[in-house]
């Protein structure tokens, strides 16, 4: 009796021990996976609420979507890789505005292909962590069944993750950014730039 | 004794022959002798278009380095560059593959950063841009706007 009693213990706790390593894989393959998915999904959801399509709720859909991306994008790091070379010059004034501008400037570009969302699957393709940095592989499916390789590159910031960096279809866009705004800065100014930066926002 | 210095003055004439062809030879062939004044730094990019050794890697427009090796990484395209020890490369700098016009010679081009961190010689260049695919993108076009 006592040895069945045993055997049974034996079993359960081999069988406990596997729904552990089941559960364990569930929850750490992937941390950096489950975070970008985490965004995506509240977009998604976001995007896709039919009570949320009504013309007056625009801006709250608009705000609500912002409020998703800001949690998971470092503001920061992206504006001051664009600027690169150019951000130490900067007092902390000029650095504030320059964030806020590029993130307005990203969200007018952006946020309409965002909203124009209509059903599109998101294949979440695999992860590299390599110490405070790390990548999540995207592949976005159309309507037309062609995929779309969206690469997002993260910093890990205190405990958490945050995206610096997104690549489409390998073009990354810090760097297109900073081809620009590097440019314009060596022809005439960064005064220039923000002027720029200011009526692109304000036509928005 | 007269023998013998002109037989030492056409040695030593030789010998010296022989140094300067070995020194044209280094120069013009960009050999590098004991490492010269240049360090690496790896990128792995993962579409390299088809880059050699000896491509050039550009700042700016300007030739700095050149590609010193390529080879297959976990399936992806791992580049050695090798650049002037004067140059600093920022850990936040950007390289990307592209081509000197529509079907020209690919090379390696570096965007600079703005990071007080420095690649080390020896250490990898994390942000990378692979090779734009021509092809691909004017397929994406005709089959279906990406």
């Amino acid at each position: 009796m006592a040895r069945r009693i045993g055997m049974m213990t034996i079993g359960s706790a081999f069988i406990f021990f596997l729904i552990l390593i089941g559960l364990q894989e569930k929850v750490f393959a992937g941390e950096l996976t489950e975070k970008v998915k985490d965004t995506t999904d509240k977009i998604i959801a976001i995007v896709s609420n039919q009570e949320m399509k009504q013309p007056d709720k625009a801006a709250e859909r608009k705000r609500l979507i912002r409020q998703a991306i800001d949690e998971r994008f470092d503001w920061e790091e992206m504006a001051r890789r664009t600027l690169a070379r150019h951000w130490t010059g900067r007092n902390d004034t000029e650095k504030k505005e320059f964030i806020f501008l590029f993130g307005k400037l990203l969200e007018r570009t952006y946020l309409d292909k965002v909203e124009g969302y209509s059903g599109e699957k998101v294949n979440y393709e695999g992860e590299t962590i390599d110490g405070d940095y790390g990548t999540v592989k995207v592949g976005i499916m159309t309507t037309q069944e062609k995929s779309i390789a969206v690469l997002y590159r993260l910093k890990k910031k205190g405990p958490d993750w945050f995206v610096y960096d997104i690549s489409i279809e390998g073009v990354s866009l810090i760097n297109n950014y900073r081809t620009q705004f590097n440019s314009i800065i060596t022809k005439s100014s960064f005064q220039d730039l923000m002027k720029r930066l200011r009526t692109n926002v304000e036509e928005g | 004794m007269k023998k013998f210095s002109i037989e030492m003055t056409v040695g030593l004439f030789m010998v010296a022959g022989i140094i300067c062809l070995g020194y044209l030879s280094i120069r013009l062939g960009k050999l590098e002798v004991m490492g010269g004044n240049s360090y690496e730094i790896t990128a792995v990019f993962s579409n390299s278009g088809g880059i050699k050794t000896g491509s050039s890697v550009v700042i700016a427009g300007v030739d700095v380095g050149t590609v010193k090796e390529v080879t297959l990484s976990d399936y992806q395209a791992r580049l050695v560059l090798s650049l002037p020890m004067d140059l600093k490369v920022q850990e936040d700098a950007i390289a990307s593959v592209k081509t000197k016009g529509l079907i020209g010679e690919k090379y390696v081009e570096i965007t600079p950063g703005g990071s007080e961190d420095i690649i080390k010689p020896g250490g990898r260049l994390r942000e990378t841009q692979p090779a734009i695919d021509l092809e691909q993108l004017i397929s994406g076009f005709v089959f279906g706007k990406i």
